[in-house]
């Protein structure tokens, strides 16, 4: 018999408690009356239990009311960034046997309620609240909006994270770019003394500047696209779940190659301006 | 005479080497922010435990203090055991529920009430009027009186909850609003409440009896805290005993995105630095064969030559690191606010904390990398065939 406390955070329907589970059996259960169990699915990889498996659970460990559950299924963590960090194991249990081990009596956390339509909606919660002593009904669309503020944090922070990375990059870029130019200041200067005028290098330049920003930006979405892939993989590891963690998205790659182009067409225009505003023999080094 | 070579070629071209300080500087603010981020974070949360000197947190077995609403039972005797045991100096049971006032309009709020033992207690401090003094009294934070309309002196009606059937409050009293506090844990937003820790148990009735959410616990100094931790975990089965090491290490991996974040972006600021200073210096040197080339012919040794660039690179590094601390720390205010803004956050907490170790930390790893940029070029520029190079610009 393997003895194992294990501590979870057991959500059933809507009422929702810390429980200790022990597992007591690894054979199937035959009595009727043991109470199936929905587990944790890193709990059974982390305990080694299987689907069959008994359970003793209670609120606390050695607790004389722990009941004996039948483990019948397995539950993936959902794809929630919300839940990620968390570390402990969820479980699902039927309402009553959770009521009755944590001696929480006739008595549940929340409700959830569906309705036909958006308009009967609003007499619902209209209703609900009229006659509602000790609660609140909300409409789901509100909730998620409260509860998203997390995301909308660290949204906002991973945009001002991009903002000082954009600025990084376009001093880069346009640093960069003004020594590609720069040191092409020989050939401006023979284009200059064989007679094309300084508006149609000044076109090449940024053509030039154009196409080489274009195509580092096309090396960077391939890089991005190596990396996010790198990102996922090491993050979902670690957390176990299915998250995407970064999304290289067509906007993401349409800003980033535009950005990148207009840079390059800038830096461009303002290397060759510099240089044909020179005497081709300064240009020279005479 | 190298450091003067150095200057005087960063000088030759001061818009190239403005903007390549300016990406510098960039680059050096996210790194700082980033250290200050990753090492930050940590810091400040173990000073934000040990505001009242409490080593040690006791909750109920396998949660988090205040993660979920579970509560330990036979809280006297639990408390009466940990307090005997040795090297324990103090112990602070809190009891944490939901209790509901009835505003001064209409609207009920509800507000996060705390049972404590004032002589013991670590949550809050006073900033007006008197402390608990017995079971008719409550402290309130500043939201709370904003939220309810009542102010100190006010006499309130609390209830620990609602009997939908019999539509009644459950555990009605009235308090007297005794003092204002500032509650360390809880966020400025959150109505919160502070009240003795017996009568809230009896607010409760029998699902609050003799129970706590929470016991704090302060170790002797000289004694190791972790000793006394694995001490008070043997006291009982129904509880987690935590350290402060172990705390913080929890939070971070609730908030390890961040940590990864600053890991990342700050390896990528590194990165990026070194390959701007290295493509600027090796370009420099490009232009420079000629007069390098000079250098050599007239007796100038390579491991001068060598140091005159890698002295460039530092320059260069130097120069934009430490411009890029004074925006590293504006930005990390910008950050700062907006992380602020997370649900829940108590005011006492942030996450980036400069430390002039962490801008020691920055600088470092710049002026390194700084000195690694110039490696490549330093060595081009030593290894140029002096002959080769003097005709080839000759005929230029």
């Amino acid at each position: 018999m393997t003895v194992q406390w294990i501590a979870g955070l057991v959500a059933v329907m809507s009422c929702a408690a810390v429980v200790h589970a022990q597992v007591i059996d690894s054979a199937p259960a035959r009595s009727p009356v043991v109470r199936s169990v929905a587990l944790d699915a890193r709990l059974a990889t982390d305990h080694g239990l299987t689907i069959g498996d008994t359970v003793r659970i209670s609120a606390a460990p050695g607790d004389s009311l722990a009941e004996r559950a039948v483990v019948t299924a397995l539950l993936a963590r959902r794809a929630d960034p919300s839940e990620i960090a968390r570390q402990e194991y969820r479980a699902r249990l039927h309402l009553d046997q959770l009521q009755r081990l944590i001696s929480y009596g006739d008595r549940v956390d929340r409700f959830a309620v569906q309705s036909r339509g958006d308009r009967e909606r609003t007499t619902l919660l209209d209703a609900i609240n009229a006659s509602a002593f000790g609660f609140r009904a909300w409409p789901s669309a509100e909730i998620a909006v409260r509860t998203s503020r997390t995301f909308q944090v660290v949204r906002r922070f991973n945009s001002a994270i991009g903002v000082i990375t954009i600025v990084a990059s376009a001093a880069f870029l346009l640093c960069i770019l003004l020594l590609k130019i720069d040191e092409r200041r020989r050939d401006v200067a023979a284009l200059r003394m064989m007679g094309i005028s300084a508006n149609t290098i000044v076109k090449s330049v940024v053509i030039e500047a154009g196409i080489i920003a274009l195509l580092g930006s096309m090396a960077g979405v391939a890089f991005g696209l190596i990396v996010a892939r790198l990102v996922n993989w090491h993050f979902q590891g670690v957390y176990r779940t299915t998250l995407a963690f970064t999304l290289v998205t067509p906007q993401t790659v349409l800003f980033a190659c535009l950005l990148s182009v207009l840079l390059g067409v800038v830096a461009g225009w303002v290397a060759a301006r510099r240089l044909v505003g020179q005497p081709a023999l300064t240009l020279l080094g005479r | 005479m190298p450091v003067r070579l150095a200057l005087l070629a960063l000088f030759r071209h001061p818009a190239r080497t403005l903007l390549a300080l300016l990406g510098i500087a960039v680059s050096a603010a996210l790194l700082l922010d980033m250290v200050m981020l990753a090492s930050g974070m940590r810091e400040n949360f173990k000073g934000f435990l040990m505001l009242r000197g409490y080593q040690l947190r006791v909750a109920p077995k396998g949660t988090l203090p205040f993660d979920s609403d579970a509560t330990i039972d036979s809280a006297t005797a639990l408390v009466a055991a940990i307090s005997k045991l040795q090297g324990v100096i103090a112990v602070s049971p809190v009891l944490g529920a939901q209790v509901q006032t009835t505003a001064a309009g209409d609207s009920n709020v509800t507000a996060f009430t705390l049972g404590v033992i004032p002589d013991v207690q670590g949550d809050y401090e006073m900033i007006r009027g008197r402390d608990l003094t017995d079971s008719s009294s409550v402290v309130a934070n500043e939201r709370w009186l904003e939220a309810t309309g009542h102010k100190l002196g006010d006499t309130v009606t609390l209830a620990i909850g609602y009997d939908p059937q019999l539509r009644t409050t459950v555990g009605a009293r009235r308090f007297v609003v005794q003092g204002v506090a500032r509650f360390y844990y809880i966020a400025a937003t959150q109505p919160t409440l502070g009240m003795l820790l017996p009568t809230m148990q009896a607010m409760g009735g029998g699902a609050r009896r003799d129970r706590v959410s929470l016991v704090m616990v302060k170790a002797a100094d000289g004694v190791d805290a972790e000793v006394v931790r694995e001490r008070i975990a043997a006291v009982s089965a129904r509880i987690s005993a935590i350290s402060l090491e172990g705390a913080t290490e929890a939070v971070e991996q609730r908030l390890g995105y961040f940590k990864q974040l600053a890991l990342v972006l700050g390896s990528i600021s590194l990165a990026v630095g070194v390959l701007l200073v290295t493509t600027l210096i090796t370009i420099s040197v490009n232009e420079r064969a000629g007069e390098i080339a000079v250098l050599r012919a007239i007796g100038v040794a390579k491991g001068s030559i060598v140091w005159q660039v890698v002295m460039e690179g530092i320059v260069l590094t130097s120069v934009g690191a430490i411009s890029g601390i004074g925006i590293g720390l504006i930005t990390a205010q910008w950050l700062e606010r907006i992380l602020s803004d997370f649900p829940g956050l108590p005011t006492t907490f942030h996450f980036f904390v400069f430390q002039p170790r962490d801008a020691g930390i920055a600088l470092a790893m710049l002026a390194a990398a700084g000195m690694l940029a110039g490696i490549y070029p330093a060595w081009r520029a030593a290894s140029l065939p002096i002959a080769g190079t003097l005709r080839r610009e000759a005929v230029a």
